[in-house]
């Protein structure tokens, strides 16, 4: 256990910082990028742009400065912002990051409660009007893109029906904590929740239906039914399980990735000020440390997701776990 | 039916629907029952480091005017007299003396900052000296006619403005010793940089953190990603309603990162008091239809421009310069931005209702003081002239609000001239730095400019003056790079001929104005206004040209 959990370690620090690096020489790449005369002001002397490049440390070589960043982004932990000057970004990713899981665990409960009443739902009912219906409106939730479901939302619920009886308990856009007010924090995520778990809805329950349909041509299928099983348990006990193991790995990265940041559409449609939106805000100012510290942390999280995925392989599936 | 068309259907809705809405003045009477109540400010995101010294944002200016004093400061007015400098801090505006040389400010007594501590001369001197400690962006290019700039400007860490800014205590007076006249000192005293700060303010960008503050309200917390807090200033106590009014709300939220459209609508909802930003044009038919008196439209010191360079081809050609000049169709430009109502055409370098400012317009049909059409057949022989048809011509665009549609038109234009023109859209974040540095080899772009204070100056000799030109630079503001070393001496004549006679230099600023729009640097499109969308619980609503909206004197209840 101790050989594959130090081997993952360091696959992990292995991917992060080349992902570090590829991020910093894109910031300074792309022209006009330089920060220095966009802190200045906008009719700065170049004497008073040579001061600031210099206070900025933005006058040294380049991988002096990568290793400053990556000094201050994981040793002394008081990298600052380069826009909201003295904004320190590891308390701001901190902040923002209860109202990132606050998101994509209430999207992920409703999207694996109804991504798998969809699949068992169309596989038990495999050809019948109610099979195709689904996976139509599975196909149809998938081709939407988050932004425009979430826009939509907004201009329902915000906006043209916001003064009658049906949406006037819906509060405006943005975030309040749990720990401020339970019911607020509630009311005003169940409409992002929704916009998020939509997309994933439909993939899930159209893969989990594929992969119960496949299943169900299994040998230990046959010898269930055999054994004269109810189709409830054989569907649950059996055929569910083994069917699970797509759709956890799945699961398992795509809730990594949205945790880690992937969920920016949804929370910059709605307000959110989650890791997310903190990434979409730091990449529209071209803001280096943010930039930074976003990608660290989401590709932190992809990383682990996918460590995750492995070990839960190894419960769900005793085949993995022999072939180790 | 084109974009075009349907803005213009919805400026007339503009037009007609603001043209109902009146606004009010209070009476004393009233005054006393609209005090108290929390006012509601959202913007898309926060304007960087709150240091009033080093913020160069108008909107964080506009929370400064009412935090911070100065010296002297712009009058809290409506109209043309809130251009107009009053004393705030000191008790009046000093006489000039040593031929403009030397003023002599006496400070108040009894003033306190936001910590409780009284406002002495040390404050305002080492207020000064922290402006280059900090590396205010205009040090070098405002501040460097105090004594001793310098100085202070190669080693803004041991900066003293010894013999530049001299405190006595005795006398309760500041003296500052200039290295030469400069008619616009008052002025650059006047804006936030000026303001005067504790002493033992810490000598460096202050970031997230306020500072002390001496208006009538402080900000009490502050975070870029979600929200800033104003409440009231315990220790302040009117001095001067002319400079620094007391305000009616008890607080101020300003809440940042909600989306402009998303702005519209909390205020429509009764959400939000206020918006930073330019509404969405396609919201603004629907604005006018049902909210026709939460608008306000006021007047703004500012251009839309695209600079043209003119050192490099096909621009560092004039008659090519002139030829798209005669071709904008500035009535085209101003549709796209939101229509007659939200800009008037313009072809010279200042905006109407400035200092120095004499209508001209030579780039139009029946050439004169007015814009009526594009002049195309001129245009057309010009290009021939100019032998550039077939040129490649890369127009650079930022990406906020309808800046990439009127780029497109220009395109469009180029095109029908004979250029080979492209758009390339870049962020706004990048794209002002981008235009500038000459090493990007920009041909032609879209920018804008608001004043910084009510002076020909700010647009002229900032603009286009060779002082301004750095090549090679990203901070090199007079984008078009031109330097006419005719022009720029008589720019620098009459920055001093404007210390001792004002009205002189206004009716030089007019010919120097219209001498470089001859000169063709840019194609010069139209002058916006700002349009406010309050909530409908907002009165006494007050715009001063120089900071817009003033927060201290809008009630909400």
């Amino acid at each position: 256990m101790l050989l594959p959990t130090l081997r993952r370690l360091a696959e992990m620090i292995f991917v992060m910082l080349g992902i570090s690096i590829v991020v910093f020489l894109i910031f300074f790449a792309t022209p006009g990028s330089d920060p220095a005369a966009r802190i200045a002001g906008r009719n700065a002397t170049p004497e008073t742009l040579a001061q600031v490049r210099h206070s900025f440390g933005l006058d040294q070589p380049l991988p002096i400065q990568y290793i400053k960043v990556m000094e201050k982004l994981f040793i002394s932990r008081d990298l600052t912002s380069f826009v909201n000057r003295g904004q320190k970004v590891i308390p701001a990713v901190i902040e923002a990051t209860p109202v990132t899981l606050s998101l994509v665990l209430g999207a992920a409960v409703i999207w694996v409660i109804f991504g798998i009443w969809v699949g068992v739902t169309a596989a038990a009912t495999r050809g019948t009007v109610i099979d195709r219906g689904l996976m139509l409106l599975g196909l149809v939730g998938v081709s939407m893109p988050v932004f425009w479901v979430g826009s939509v939302a907004n201009l329902i619920t915000q906006s043209r029906f916001h003064d009658t009886w049906l949406f006037h308990w819906v509060p405006g856009l943005g975030y309040t904590p749990i720990t401020q007010n339970p019911w607020l924090w509630f009311k005003s995520l169940i409409i992002p929740w929704m916009t998020l778990a939509i997309l994933y809805i439909g993939l899930y329950g159209r893969v989990l239906r594929a992969n119960l349909v496949e299943a169900y041509q299994e040998d230990f299928i046959r010898t269930a039914r055999a054994k004269g099983l109810s189709e409830t348990r054989i569907m649950f006990r059996h055929a569910l399980r083994t069917s699970l193991i797509t759709f956890v790995s799945m699961f398992g990265l795509d809730f990594g990735a949205l945790v880690g940041g992937g969920a920016l559409l949804t929370e910059v449609v709605f307000d959110l000020p989650g890791v997310g939106r903190l990434t979409y805000q730091a990449l529209q100012n071209l803001d280096l440390p943010f930039i930074m510290a976003t990608v660290m942390y989401s590709s932190f999280f992809v990383v682990v997701a996918n460590a995750l995925v492995d070990i839960a392989y190894a419960w769900l599936d005793p085949r993995v776990r022999d072939a180790r | 039916m084109t974009l075009r068309r349907w803005l213009q259907s919805s400026a007339v809705a503009l037009l007609a629907a603001t043209g109902l809405s009146a606004l009010a003045l209070p009476s004393a009477a009233d005054a006393a029952d609209h005090t108290g109540g929390t006012l509601r400010l959202t913007s898309s995101s926060a304007a960087g480091t709150i240091d009033p010294q080093v913020n160069y944002t108008a909107q964080d200016w506009q929370i400064f005017y009412i935090t911070n004093d100065g010296l002297v400061e712009f009058k809290k007015d409506e109209g043309p007299g809130s251009n107009d400098v009053v004393p705030d801090l000191a008790t009046s505006i000093p006489k000039p003396q040593d031929g403009g040389k030397t003023y002599v400010f006496t400070l108040r007594k009894g003033i306190k900052f936001s910590t409780g501590a009284e406002v002495t001369p040390d404050d305002v001197v080492a207020s000064f000296q922290r402006l280059f400690k900090v590396s205010n962006p205009n040090a070098g290019s405002w501040y460097n006619v105090i004594v001793g700039a310098d100085a202070c400007i190669k080693t803004p860490a041991t900066c003293t403005l010894a013999g530049g800014v001299v405190a006595d205590d005795k006398a309760n007076t500041i003296t500052f010793h200039l290295t030469q006249p400069d008619s616009e000192f008052f002025y650059k005293l006047a804006t936030p940089f000026g303001s005067i700060l504790p002493a033992n303010t810490p000598p460096k960008d202050l970031g997230t953190t306020p500072a002390a503050a001496t208006g009538p309200y402080m900000i009490t917390s502050n975070d870029p990603q979600k929200a800033m807090i104003l409440k009231r200033n315990p220790y302040f106590k009117e001095w001067s309603a002319a400079a620094q009014p007391a305000g009616y709300v008890d607080e101020i939220d300003y809440t940042f990162g909600t989306k402009p459209e998303d702005e519209i609508t909390a205020i429509e909802n009764g959400q939000q008091d206020w918006m930073f930003d330019t509404p969405p044009a396609d919201r603004l038919p629907e604005m006018s239809r049902k909210f026709p008196k939460q608008i306000h439209i006021n007047p703004l010191f500012a251009i839309f421009y695209a600079p043209m360079n003119v050192n490099i081809a096909p621009f560092n050609n004039k008659d090519a310069r002139l030829a798209v000049n005669y071709a904008f169709n500035r009535r085209s430009a101003v549709d796209i931005y939101g229509g007659p109502r939200l800009a008037v055409p313009n072809c010279q370098i200042l905006p109407p209702g400035f200092p120095g400012y004499k209508p001209y317009c030579p780039y139009t049909k029946n050439p004169g003081t007015k814009w009526s059409a594009p002049d195309m057949a001129k245009a057309k022989s010009l290009m021939a002239a100019s032998g550039q048809a077939g040129q490649k011509v890369t127009v650079i665009s930022d990406d906020q609000n309808t800046d990439p549609q009127i780029s497109t038109y220009l395109v469009s234009v180029l095109n029908q001239l004979g250029f080979k023109a492209t758009l390339k859209v870049i962020s706004a974040n990048i794209q002002f730095t981008y235009i500038q540095n000459t090493k990007n080899n920009v041909q032609i772009s879209l920018s804008q400019w608001y004043q910084d204070y009510p002076a020909a100056s700010d647009f002229i000799n900032v603009l286009l003056g060779c002082g301004s030109f750095h090549p090679g630079s990203d901070a090199s503001i007079n984008i078009s790079g031109f330097c006419d070393k005719t022009i720029d001496a008589a720019i620098q004549k009459n920055l001093v001929t404007a210390v001792t006679d004002p009205k002189a230099a206004n009716a030089e600023w007019a010919k120097l104005d219209h001498e470089l729009t001859d000169q063709a640097p840019w194609v010069t499109m139209f002058t916006p206004k700002q349009l406010d969308f309050v909530s409908k619980r907002l009165g006494n609503f007050s715009y001063s040209d120089q900071f817009k909206v003033i927060f201290s004197q809008v009630w909400v209840q």
